[in-house]
């Protein structure tokens, strides 16, 4: 097809005829697609819709006759190619006319439509539109008919299924539990109406769960957060698989990690979560590799008791030490069981002075904060001993969302917004048992905002300016993550998932999101030296 | 190109035999290798089911190595000693430097060529850690 070099456009086209179009009165620059102008493509904005349908017929012309495409690839002769309409226009013009409104006009909505489309895709092969040109036009509108009624019917209970959620958090807020109880009778009934599968219907079956269990068995939600340890991990390591975020967690962290190191002989990684150790391989693989050779690596990770006598937290040790000797890295393991972060005392981590220290949290300092702000919280508790520490990085991930407000209603709109775009992103993944069972871990996290209060509920996470200050305010300052955090985070999300996931830099730190919501935030910290001095002074 | 692997025909043509000698590649198997390196992963696979010789040499992890570095300025040589340790690089062409590449083939830049050994790398050893402990604990 043809090869569209934008340089040479921006340095002016050697077609004749643009030179014409500049030397005459200047046609109506403003109308010109401003982003497409970019790439150098001259679009009128009115004409934009007609272009792109017309680029859709074009693109299924060439799908259905091969040959007649391959010899126009030779034998067209185009003037203008910033002129997107017109050589588009002339292109059609060469093949025979396509059939009639079929594909443009077939917009399907992905979300609800899913058993109407199927039934008329499955006989297709890919790339093949031949279905189209089997329906005649009357055909197909009568299906586009029935197509858009569908859609409206369960767009519809989508819509009011959302608002009665609303409701029945506004009520559940106010203290009305029995018209919340009969308003999670009618969502139940209304959830029947709505595809499950996918979409708003899924989310909203968990969400009415959570508010029924806070509904009818108080706010300790003991069953929604008493997974035990080993359950946890199995959900946790699924997650891993089936969506980025994890992956983007661990691969940013390290590559910071990796940068605060350089040039240290002996390192030491604490790590507050450890489940599986999965993001430890990389960076050791990583420092195998580093110019100057592999330092001496001491990890030490935390992570809940196992019960029965089995100790997890030995098994992924020695694990990541028999890694560790494949690359001929010194590497030493340190388990540290606690059930909570704030019982952990840092003379249990044993750091030695000269060591160069890496403190690591994957969504966990959320977990230290309480809802009320007194003045020794845990959260200032383990923050001051992560000071105290010196660490040459502190890499923070947290969820980029505002789960802690006191206001039940509040909380309740934005976890709604939140796992629901969260659920979206997770419609991509195709693996299974994998998605299932990330499914049921966030389910377990929408358990915690909605149906937990006090000490019970965990899940407790604000977003990337509030622990700015916080940490700020703390006494720690921060490192911006660099391009190659960046490049890296980007090049990871092309390889492993759908088109709609987006990274975004924000003053140093990094923000994946789908479809431009961030859903998690990564950041880099360093202890600010002269910190005791100016709290004494001031 | 290369003379595939005819029956000992040649060698029965008694007349021409001291003035022209015939070429035999299996006989120059330097020149084999130098060939070999240059082919894409699938050619190699298929040039494996050739002949004995030519799997032999096909499965050298040596020729994966050039394979994975072909567009990259050459590794330092600690390199080695790592890819060695999780698999060599056959494995790490095929499970993981192949799909990188292929997937982020639409959306490559140039600056882009190490970046991807790189992560190919890391993602290589994720893949070794998770091998071992699919054998170490059962149902993990």
């Amino acid at each position: 097809m043809l090869r569209y070099d934008s340089t040479s456009s921006s340095a002016g086209s050697s077609s004749g005829s643009l030179s014409s179009s500049s030397s005459s009165s200047k046609p109506p620059q403003q109308d010109i697609d401003g982003l497409l102008a970019g790439a150098g493509y001259k679009v009128r904005s009115s004409e934009l819709r007609q272009v792109a349908q017309r680029l859709e017929r074009l693109e299924t012309a060439m799908g259905n006759s091969p040959a007649d495409f391959s010899q126009l690839a030779s034998d067209a002769i185009l003037y203008n190619p910033s002129d997107l309409a017109c050589w588009v226009d002339s292109l059609l013009t060469e093949f025979a006319e396509p059939p009639p409104t079929c594909s443009s006009d077939f917009i399907v909505d992905p979300v609800n439509n899913q058993t109407v489309v199927n039934s008329a895709w499955t006989a297709a092969e890919p790339h093949t539109p031949q279905v189209h040109q089997n329906i005649t036009y009357d055909e197909q509108q009568s299906l586009d008919n029935q197509l858009t009624v569908v859609t409206a019917m369960e767009e519809d209970s989508g819509i009011r299924l959302v608002h009665m959620l609303m409701t029945c958090a506004e009520c559940v807020q106010s203290g009305d539990l029995s018209l919340a109880t009969s308003l999670i009778d009618d969502m139940q009934g209304l959830l029947t109406h709505v595809n499950t599968v996918c979409g708003i219907g899924k989310v909203a079956g968990h969400f009415i769960d959570a508010l029924s269990r806070r509904i009818f068995q108080g706010m300790g939600g003991g069953s929604v957060n008493g997974g035990s340890a080993f359950e946890n991990e199995i959900l946790y390591h699924h997650f891993y698989e089936a969506c980025p975020y994890l992956k983007f967690a661990h691969f940013t962290a390290n590559q910071a990690i990796l940068e605060a190191f350089d040039g240290h002989d002996c390192v030491h990684v604490v790590d507050f979560n450890l489940m599986h150790g999965l993001q430890w391989p990389a960076l050791i693989q990583a420092l195998a590799l580093r110019p100057g050779g592999p330092p001496l690596l001491r990890l030490t990770g935390i992570g809940p008791p196992s019960p029965d006598g089995r100790d997890s937290l030995r098994e992924i040790g020695l694990r990541l030490a028999e890694l560790a000797r494949s690359v001929n890295v010194r590497f030493a393991f340190r388990g540290v069981a606690a059930s909570r972060l704030e019982d952990v005392k840092p003379w249990m981590l044993q750091v030695n002075p000269k060591e160069a220290v890496a403190v690591n949290s994957i969504m966990q300092l959320h977990r230290l904060l309480g809802s009320e702000q007194t003045r020794n919280s845990p959260i200032d508790t383990v923050l001051s001993w992560i000071r105290g520490l010196n660490p040459k990085i502190m890499t923070v991930v947290e969820q980029e969302a505002n789960h802690n407000q006191p206001g039940f209603l509040d909380r309740f709109t934005e976890a709604l917004y939140y796992y629901s775009t969260m659920f979206d992103s997770l419609e991509a993944c195709r693996v299974q048992p994998e998605k299932a069972l990330a499914e049921i871990y966030i389910q377990r996290e929408i358990g915690n905002v909605v149906s937990c209060e006090g000490s019970a509920r965990v899940e407790r996470h604000e977003p990337l300016a509030k622990w700015r200050r916080r940490l700020s305010g703390a006494g720690f300052r921060a490192l911006h993550l660099g391009s190659n955090a960046f490049k890296q985070a980007s090049m990871l999300l092309t390889l492993f998932s759908a088109e709609g996931y987006s990274v975004e830099e924000n003053e140093g730190c990094l923000r994946l999101g789908w479809h431009s919501s961030p859903l998690i935030a990564a950041s880099a910290w360093q202890a600010v030296p002269a910190w005791d001095n100016h709290m004494s002074s001031s | 190109m290369v003379q595939t692997h005819r029956c000992e025909d040649h060698e029965t043509v008694g007349e021409n035999k001291e003035k022209r000698p015939k070429f035999f590649i299996n006989d120059h198997v330097d020149i084999l290798i130098e060939i070999l390196k240059r082919l894409d992963g699938r050619s190699l696979c298929v040039a494996a089911s050739v002949c004995r010789l030519w799997c032999t040499i096909a499965r050298n992890d040596s020729l994966w190595e050039n394979l994975c570095f072909r567009h990259v300025s050459p590794p330092p040589s600690s390199v080695r000693s790592v890819v060695l340790a999780l698999g060599g690089y056959k494995r790490l062409y095929t499970g993981c430097v192949r799909p990188v590449r292929s997937r982020l083939g639409r959306m490559r830049k140039a600056s882009w060529a190490r970046d991807e050994v790189q992560l190919s790398l890391s993602l290589f050893c994720v893949d070794y850690y998770e091998r071992l402990g699919g054998s170490n604990s059962n149902g993990r």
